[in-house]
């Protein structure tokens, strides 16, 4: 739990519930649910008859990136502690969303506002205009290596059955400022695909195939972009790796 | 396992086939250098409206035309210049047409299907424009029919024929498509044609478009805010200039498939004109010179009288627009996609009531295009790309480039204009002969990939957009959009012209996301679009 939502919580009386949670992880699939508010939407799942606050709308820059009404979702989360309720569910966070491949017309739950509820903080994006800059500020690039330079391994994660996104190239930027830097003579991409045990014991697994397409398609992202580089290894293993949602990756090393 | 790393990338053929013609072309004699600087009354061809290929004259550095809402005013950057001998005004090609031909400045620079229509009435169908390469619905059909030509003079759409399966733009070879493409209906007749179609020798899918607009093209190839190395909403690799390998925006064509207008006008020069031996270095510098200087947009409205007057009007007509700054974005509160302030909608001294009252109506449809929010839902690279299906946001949200209203680059995006359900089809029953015109593909997604998110894996289009160029099921209906500048002179809309006039546009937004927009907004916000 950050301290602004408890700092919204002490200024807005927000609800928090009688009997804390057990900080325990979550891991399930559920339909998505859009509570409108009067700024933005929240989102919500429910899981066992208690319902959960993944986030509110943003934009690209967001940390929490909204799933999809029409698909399912695999949500893998923290339940606050203090049982920090926002827009009637207890928030999760740390939290992370992937949107299921497969369409699921039966999730389409979007909740109109209630007028009276106030968000207990002020949304980073409006649903309208902005306010001249993104909602939040990417973490600044690391300072220039120094020599003697060394063989180092950067890792991109992917949503859950995902690969290459609108959020890989900033993931990709330490990556190539570092091989540009160092002049890399070589570059490998080795590409995994996971499993989650879900909270109920069952375990899912990504799709066959996707540790190479993951590698594939995060090397070819690098062609012409690296000239010290003239050849981009690829490789993957497709035996899922089972763990949380940093076994969805790809991880690149680049050699001096 | 490995991938090559190539240092040029996408076009690289095409800069080597600009070499080739470069070599091969004969160089033509300069054009004349520009006669006037100052030329107020020289409307070509003594004032008329359509500039046919070839007949000379200056091009003013000012040139207004009226349309049905108002003035549309052609705006020359670099003034006056003679348009003899100048490639972009003369018939080079072999069917008789110009870039102009189908790039009319009273057009805004497209051509109206009103445009089309006459031009077929007042040249029995000999106009170089309903040439049988695209101007028909297919080059094998009766040339003298008009009903071979159904999708032009009905709906302004010019036939485009692509390769399939796509060409790779990253070396040799075709792309292995994520889906399979049938042919449910062929109206045209080419999709199924022996020597055009799908089942050809050299199999081509032929969709039907309306003609882009060649004016405030600055804005159209900016390389400034989004444009990298990667397509920001995908993550996949940006098409590159073929002359510096430098990443370009791809928003010149509905499909993105060209990298620069420079690649553009070979590539027209070629499938539009018929120029067999293709354009010289010379000819392409001066067609790019002159796209990149030349801005249009409304000056005056019927009802609302001069739209420059008074001290917010800094947003409107084409000299603001020539210096107005390109490539960032507007939908924020410091700088706003149409910055029409408060203070342009304020009663002017001078106007009459009514013309006051329509200024404020205009306010009011900028304030709705920029504030009024709506659920936006099921729509490929924009509910896709962070913010959630659906996501409560606004016009501006999409159209959000300064001056233009422009996606963000690079824009290629689904909302529903040429795939089912959304797609406007001739509804068949018993009571009707009508028949829809457009012809209708069936989209199977290979079972190996992930269906598309919002159409699943099965689905239905009339032009498959971006996708008959990437070859991806997710890419199947995007489109890049359209600039919002001079859209008064170039009716009908959409890529498919579908939507006849800008209330069915407007009708078009409302139906697919539900806005419920109420009668005065609708007229408020067409009578904002009308001063663009």
């Amino acid at each position: 739990m950050t301290g602004r939502i408890f700092a919204a919580a002490a200024a807005t009386g927000m609800v928090l519930s009688s009997q804390a949670a057990t900080a325990r992880d979550l891991a399930f699939i559920a339909c998505p649910i859009v509570q409108d508010t009067v700024s933005v939407p929240c989102w919500l799942a429910q899981y066992e008859g208690e319902t959960y606050y993944m986030g509110v709308q943003s934009d690209v820059s967001a940390p929490f990136t909204p799933p999809w009404l029409g698909h399912m979702a695999l949500v893998e989360g923290t339940p606050d502690a203090n049982g920090t309720r926002i827009c009637g569910g207890i928030v999760l966070e740390p939290v992370k969303v992937s949107v299921m491949l497969e369409m699921a017309p039966e999730c389409d739950t979007l909740l109109m506002a209630d007028p009276d509820y106030v968000l207990p903080f002020e949304p980073r994006r409006p649903p309208g205009p902005s306010g001249g800059q993104l909602a939040f500020t990417y973490p600044a690039p690391p300072p220039p290596p120094q020599p003697p330079f060394a063989a180092r391994s950067f890792e991109i994660y992917f949503p859950f059955d995902g690969g290459v996104n609108f959020q890989t190239p900033n993931a990709l930027q330490a990556v190539l400022g570092y091989a540009n830097a160092v002049s890399a003579t070589r570059l490998e991409v080795r590409g995994a695909r996971a499993a989650v045990r879900l909270t109920d014991g069952t375990v899912v697994e990504e799709r066959q195939g996707l540790a190479e397409l993951r590698a594939r398609s995060v090397g070819r992202m690098f062609e012409g972009l690296v000239p010290s580089v003239q050849d981009v290894a690829v490789t993957y293993s497709d035996e899922p790796q089972t763990g949380d949602w940093q076994q969805r990756r790809v991880t690149i090393t680049v050699t001096p | 396992m490995r991938i090559p790393a190539r240092a040029m990338l996408a076009c690289s053929a095409l800069a080597l086939g600009l070499a080739a013609w470069q070599a091969a072309s004969a160089q033509q004699g300069a054009p004349e250098a520009a006669q006037a600087s100052s030329t107020e009354d020289a409307v070509p061809n003594g004032g008329r409206r359509w500039w046919s290929p070839g007949e000379g004259g200056i091009f003013p550095q000012r040139l207004d035309y009226r349309n049905d809402r108002g003035n549309l005013r052609l705006f020359n950057r670099d003034g006056a210049f003679s348009t003899r001998g100048h490639p972009f005004f003369e018939p080079i090609g072999t069917n008789g047409r110009a870039c102009v031909s189908c790039h009319q400045p009273a057009d805004g620079m497209s051509l109206s299907v009103q445009t089309i229509r006459e031009r077929w009435a007042e040249t029995s169908g000999q106009d170089p424009i309903f040439a049988a390469i695209d101007g028909s619905n297919c080059p094998s059909l009766p040339q003298a029919d008009p009903a071979s030509h159904s999708l032009l003079l009905q709906r302004g759409l010019f036939r485009v024929g692509l390769p399939w399966p796509p060409k790779d733009p990253w070396g040799e070879g075709s792309i292995v498509p994520e889906f399979t493409l049938e042919v449910v209906r062929d109206p045209g007749g080419c999709n199924t044609d022996s020597r055009f179609g799908l089942n050809s020798a050299n199999p081509m899918a032929s969709v039907y478009r309306r003609p882009r607009v060649v004016a405030n093209l600055p804005y159209t190839v900016h390389r400034n805010f989004g444009i990298g190395p990667f397509v920001g909403k995908t993550g996949e690799p940006a098409l590159r200039d073929p002359e510096n390998g430098q990443p370009v925006n791809m928003n010149i064509m509905a499909d993105a498939r060209t990298a620069t207008l420079a690649t553009q006008a070979i590539d027209a020069s070629i499938t539009h004109l018929e120029l067999l031996g293709g354009l010289n270095a010379d000819q392409i510098s001066q067609i790019n010179a002159f796209e990149a200087q030349l801005y249009a947009a409304q000056v005056h409205d019927n009802r609302a009288g001069n739209l420059l007057l008074g001290e917010g009007g800094r947003y409107i007509g084409p000299e603001n627009l020539a210096n107005g700054t390109v490539g960032v974005l507007g939908n924020n509160t410091t700088r706003w996609v149409f910055p029409l302030d408060e203070s342009w909608a304020a009663p002017q001294p001078g106007l009459t009531e009514g013309e006051n009252a329509m200024r404020a109506s205009i306010f009011r449809g900028q304030q709705i295009f920029h504030f009024r929010t709506f659920w936006i839902s099921d729509s490929m690279h924009l509910n896709t790309v962070g913010l959630g299906n659906p996501v409560k946001r606004t016009c501006a949200t999409c159209h959000g480039m300064h001056m233009t209203g422009l996606d963000t680059a690079n824009g290629w995006m689904d909302i529903g204009t040429t795939t089912l359900p959304w797609a406007r089809e001739v509804p068949l029953n018993p009571w009707t002969e009508e028949r829809e015109l457009m012809p209708l593909f069936r989209i199977t997604c290979r079972a190996d990939v992930p269906p598309h998110p919002f159409y699943g894996r099965v689905f239905y289009t009339q032009d498959p957009g971006r996708a008959l160029i990437s070859g991806k099921c997710n890419d199947v209906g995007t489109i890049v959009m359209q600039q919002f500048r001079g859209m008064a002179g170039r009716a009908p809309y959409f890529s498919n012209g579908s939507a006849a006039n800008m209330r069915e546009l407007i009708d078009f937004y409302d139906r697919r996301y539900n806005i419920q927009y109420s009668e005065a907004e609708k007229v408020d916000l067409e009578n904002f679009l009308g001063t663009l």
